[in-house]
């Protein structure tokens, strides 16, 4: 190990960082107005930089950073929602200056950006992070730009509200799952994940009979830390808050970046259980435990999360509220995978040492599931974006008047469904885009949502295929996790529906003001090519995802136990550009 | 005319309508008229196109065979995981519902006519695309392309009923919707257990359904308790959907609600056609491929056919609002198809594919000229009404024709149909079930056969009241003006209805024509249930302590 080469692998984190940098100091020395052109630029030179990184196949490692497949795929989908986000936050105004009849912000954009910027690269750093600490400094570098973004986007008391409960849970969140990490550097002795799944899998006495008693706590703690970012049951009741608390970029950046880092920390903290591959005596008494409590933890938390999401959208009146709420159930749905790859390689495990599986597809192998997650949050994030875009290229609504009652009241944000009514009529590209958007999210086919759906109720049915449904067994449990997801697939239609019920089937009231600027439109209409382009043909990105979920779990895939080098890991360099 | 394949044929038929969407949202800009014209223009185009091809399907003795015609297959999401092609055929069970909703899509069209004056484009455009999803869900040989059609369909029309329907319409539209969609979601797994269950055995992955069909016969679903009951639970799973489809009967909540708030072209497309899906589902998936479990569910969905039939009748006979009456026939005429269904004769099934292309017909029919009542006085209320028949004369011996054609009368569409599924109910019930069952069953046939008779009770009293009696003249509804100074039907409502009279008449006077080339495929559908459904009653029988002499042999499937 040569730490020149942990410098290497890191270059896109680091080109993010100077780009960060350029915005901060441009904008507070050198009068720079344009921060999130700043942004867009360093994007597109992480980019440049990424593309020259070792491919997709290779397996690179130094000190605690690892490229695989999964991080590159993480790091693209990163740089690519990062450009879409940074759109739709370039064109979200605050309110109190819009209640000012200002118009386009043009002031403070840098520390934004900059910001914006540093949390792209915290979440880099979350897929490639092949250690402990890392991937826990990589997530505290996406929380703490997240509230910083949230107090200075909006300078209102909600607006501190929404930055400060962030910060509290936030703070919370971190140290639980702090706790958990700590309990398997406990159980492991190492911070590093080959390090701690090699741990695991030791047949020896000691390990094991520790492993057994803090593996609960380890498991909980660490899974539960990450519901936060998920906005998953138990962790997620900040989000309707602070959704509302702050404006259409913020809200699609909450509803993006933070799962997408819980997606990454869920599939390394799974592979935890069977990355290092079975000793020559089988699968280790510890790996099995933590594989077994992992799917049984996530089975109940996805049924929960997405119950719960669903149902408590269909309350909501305030639009961003209600997404939140979606957001929440989303969450779940993307939880129903994450069970899936679990339950899938407890089952693998079991089988390794005797038969393989009945069907010799690689459908069963165990990466359904988190091939279905990444998946489905491919086709989770392009609409909401979307819809965030949209909101925030429509901005601003005339409240009710009528000539001769005095001067015309100032512009107020688009806040509760109601806002958009017979958007149809004022702004018929907008109405379209929402419409398809909430469609997709509602999961009708053939939209990219529906898609999504099919992965996830497929990995569900057929787990543990050849066994019957008894009552307790993990097949019953995942069927029922199945009709689950169905029904709140049903449920989440009806308040989607609202939307668009608002937008089409009713007449204008007050005029819709459109003033947030053509970044919002732009990131709108990119995500409604993109949701398009799924549409018609979802297969080259669910090659992609099956590419970086093969790669998660690739020691499973591969049928054969094939033990990974453990002490040798640092040894272990791919080619280096 | 060789040159064109009937494959390029059955897609450009499907994508025809779609198209037609494009033009007339380009000729938006040209007022109501151009678009309009455009929409006919094109469901003319497409139903010419759809009889053209229905007409090579009976020009090709294969296909009458029972082998799908026109089979193409364009690969779509192939990869690791799925193997979904755009596999698109036609096939005895399909051909003449494919017909159909070319058919009705024009007489949605006009009968919209002068009705839809607020936004046109969006308008005629849905209607166009609802046509396209319809011909696809019966045109689609592969399971995902059926059921991304199935669902789609809900789309177009949500729209429709949300924007251009009555005073409750977004309520309508929300929870026609939802309901729907909770109950296909449950299908939706259903199907891809089947899917599963496949590439377990066959260790491919198809979403074909022919193969689908061929391996589940290969290999059945589990029916027994050490197999989890997989087959019923695959059954109920699609039944879920289904039955809120189509409706039987506790799921019906929604339809008269949609129907009554739809649009009138809405109303004609869901009734005619979107109903049958269910219908056509449960041909084309529950009983050829999960025999054992409809064998042992049909006693039950033949009573609650029969609960239907009674039940929609009796709510349609203490109806006020003519469109709520024809919304529950609609509900009692499908108890039919649903009894001739579940009766599993040959006779009864093949009678409730026809009666499928009946009722679409005559509450088609039914619902385009209440919709143009509504248009003429603005009400729908049978006690505002009266006297109809002296001011419109052709508007009356249309909606008689049709009330004739749904009660059953004989020389029209509806007898066949009904005496079809009737007369194999009684042969089923006669001699096809073993000794308990057999008190029950005459029971039920008999109770449907008095539905005939409430049937034309309620349909006979509201045609006595709205079109006959003393005049009545409601208030005429005013924003048409002048346009309405001629009480009886215009140019382009005969457009409308006439077609659907032609083939009420040769349907009810050649039913050969349109029974023959449906038959051997409607009895392939129906022949692993019909059996399963035989040795079910036979393995009863042999059960019982007593061998009662009334049992006879089982129903010959084939003749």
């Amino acid at each position: 190990m040569t730490s020149l080469e942990t410098f290497t692998l890191l270059a896109p984190e680091i080109v993010l960082i100077a780009a960060a940098l350029v915005a901060y100091l441009g904008g507070a020395f050198a009068g720079l107005r344009h921060g999130w052109m700043v942004a867009l630029v360093g994007i597109a030179a992480a980019m440049s930089v990424t593309g020259s990184q070792p491919g997709d196949d290779a397996v690179a490692a130094a000190g605690p950073v690892v490229i695989d497949g999964f991080s590159t795929f993480v790091r693209w989908t990163v740089l690519g929602v990062g450009v879409l986000l940074a759109l739709v936050q370039s064109g979200d105004i605050f309110t109190s200056a819009a209640s000012r009849g200002s118009g386009l912000r043009h002031g403070g954009t840098c520390e934004e950006a900059g910001t914006f910027l540093v949390m792209l690269a915290g979440l880099s750093l979350v897929g490639i992070a092949g250690d402990l600490v890392l991937l826990f400094a990589g997530l505290e570098l996406v929380s703490i730009p997240t509230y910083i973004l949230l107090g200075l986007k909006r300078t209102d008391a909600r607006g501190q509200e929404a930055s400060i409960k962030y910060f509290f849970l936030s703070l919370i969140a971190s140290s639980i799952f702090l706790y958990g990490a700590a309990t398997l550097y406990g159980i492991a002795g190492t911070t590093s994940l080959t390090g701690i799944a090699s741990a695991l899998q030791s047949s020896d006495a000691t390990i094991s009979g520790i492993a057994t008693i803090l593996l609960p706590v380890a498991l909980g703690m660490t899974v539960v830390g990450t519901m936060f970012r998920l906005a998953a049951v138990p962790m997620h009741f900040y989000a309707p808050d602070v959704y509302e608390g702050t404006g259409p970029g913020n809200a699609a950046m909450l509803s993006t970046l933070p799962k997408l880092a819980g997606l990454v920390v869920l599939g390394r903290l799974l592979a935890l259980g069977f990355a290092a591959g079975p000793s020559s005596n089988g699968i280790g008494p510890a790996a099995q435990a933590w594989l077994d409590l992992f799917w049984q933890l996530t089975v109940v938390l996805a049924a929960i999360t997405m119950t719960v999401g669903n149902v408590m959208a269909l309350w909501q009146k305030n639009i961003r509220r209600l997404l939140a709420c979606s957001s929440i159930a989303h969450a779940g749905y993307l939880l129903v995978g994450v069970a899936v790859a679990a339950a899938a390689a407890a089952t693998q495990a079991e089988q390794l040492p005797g038969e393989s599986a009945v069907i010799g597809t690689r459908w069963t192998l165990g990466l359904g599931g988190m091939t279905a997650s990444i998946f489905y949050l491919a086709t989770y994030v392009l609409p909401t974006i979307g819809i965030f875009g949209a909101l925030a290229y429509l901005g601003h609504r005339w409240p009710e008047w009528t000539a001769g009652s005095g001067p015309r009241p100032p512009r107020e944000e688009i806040a509760a469904v109601d806002d958009l009514d017979g958007l149809s009529g004022t702004n018929p590209v907008a109405a379209f885009a929402i419409a398809l958007f909430a469609l997709s999210l509602a999961g009708i086919p053939p939209l990219p949502g529906f898609w999504g759906k099919l992965t996830l109720a497929a990995g569900a049915l057929e787990v543990d295929w050849t066994a019957p449904i008894a009552w307790g067994s993990r097949r019953a449990w995942f069927v029922s996790l199945a009709v689950i997801l169905a029904v709140n697939a049903a449920i989440a239609a009806a308040y989607y529906l609202r939307i668009i019920a608002a937008m089409y089937f009713k007449a204008t009231k007050r005029g819709v003001q459109a003033d947030g600027g053509l970044a919002g439109g732009l990131a709108m209409l990119t995500c409604l090519i993109l949701v398009f382009f799924v549409t018609i043909q979802p297969r080259g990105l669910l090659a992609a995802a099956t590419r970086a979920g093969t790669s998660l779990t690739s020691p499973l895939a591969g049928g054969v136990p094939e033990p990974l080098p453990r002490v040798s890991q640092q040894e272990k360099v791919g080619r280096i550009p | 005319m060789n040159g064109f394949s009937p494959q390029a044929h059955l897609l450009l038929t499907i994508v025809t309508p779609l198209l037609g969407a494009i033009v007339a949202w380009v000729l938006r800009s040209r007022g109501l008229a151009a678009v309009r014209q455009s929409a006919a223009v094109t469901s003319l185009v497409t139903l010419g196109l759809a009889g053209w091809l229905v007409i090579r399907f009976l020009g090709d003795p294969a296909a009458i065979a029972g082998i799908p015609f026109a089979r193409t297959e364009l690969p779509w999401l192939t990869g690791d995981f799925f193997d979904v092609k755009l596999s698109l055929g036609l096939d005895g069970l399909s051909l003449w519902m494919f017909g159909l909703s070319a058919l009705l899509t024009v007489t949605a069209v006009f009968v919209s006519w002068e009705a839809i004056t607020d936004r046109p484009v969006g308008f005629y455009a849905l209607l166009l695309v609802l046509e396209s999803a319809m011909l696809g869900v019966f045109a689609a040989r592969d399971l995902l392309l059926f059921y991304v059609f199935f669902e789609f369909t809900l789309v177009p029309l949500f729209f429709l009923i949300g924007i251009w329907g009555h005073e409750e319409r977004r309520k309508a539209a929300v929870k026609f919707f939802v309901y729907t969609l909770a109950g296909s979601l449950l299908t939706f797994l259903g199907l891809l257990v089947i899917v599963l269950w496949n590439t377990a055995h066959t260790g491919t992955i198809t979403f074909d359904i022919e193969r689908l069909t061929d391996a589940t016969i290969l290999h059945p679903l589990p029916m027994s308790a050490e197999g989890g009951w997989l087959q019923m639970v695959v059954f109920l799973a699609l039944l879920a959907g289904f039955a809120v489809k189509v409706p039987i009967v506790p799921f019906h909540t929604w339809l008269p609600l949609a129907h009554v708030e739809a649009p009138t072209g809405g109303s004609v497309d869901l009734a005619g056609v979107l109903l049958k899906i269910g219908i056509y589902g449960f041909l084309r998936f529950s009983l050829p491929m999960l025999p054992e479990a409809t064998a042992a569910a049909a006693p039950w969905l033949f009573g609650l056919g029969v609960a239907g039939i009674v039940y929609g009748a009796l709510v349609a006979l203490v109806q006020t609002d003519l469109k709520r009456l024809v919304a529950y026939s609609s509900v009692s005429h499908m108890g039919y198809v649903v009894m001739g269904l579940f009766a599993l004769t040959p006779l009864a099934v093949e009678g409730a594919n026809l009666q499928l292309i009946n009722h679409g017909l005559a509450s088609a029919g039914l619902f385009a000229i209440v919709g143009m009542i509504y248009e003429r006085f603005h009400t729908r209320s049978i006690a505002n009404l009266g006297g109809i028949a002296a001011k419109a004369p052709w508007l009356t011996v249309f909606f008689m024709l049709f009330t004739f054609s749904s009660i059953g009368l004989p020389g029209l569409n509806g007898f066949v149909g009904e005496f079809m599924i009737l007369a194999g109910s009684f042969q089923r019930a006669w001699s096809g079930v073993s000794a308990p069952w057999q008190t029950p069953y005459l029971v039920m046939t008999l109770l449907a056969v008095g539905g005939v008779v409430l049937g034309a009770w309620y349909m006979l009293q509201a045609v006595q009241r709205v079109f006959f009696g003393p005049s009545r003249e409601p208030p005429r509804h005013d924003s048409h003006g002048a346009s309405h100074e001629r009480l009886d039907l215009r140019w382009y409502e005969f457009a409308a209805l006439a077609p659907l009279a032609v083939f009420v008449f040769w349907i009810g006077l050649v039913p050969q024509t349109f029974l023959a080339p449906a038959s051997a495929a409607v009895r392939s559908a129906a022949d692993n249930a019909a059996a399963a459904f035989t040795a079910r009653m036979t393995v009863e029988e042999a059960s019982l302590p007593v061998v009662h002499t009334t049992f006879a042999a089982p129903i010959a499937s084939t003749p």
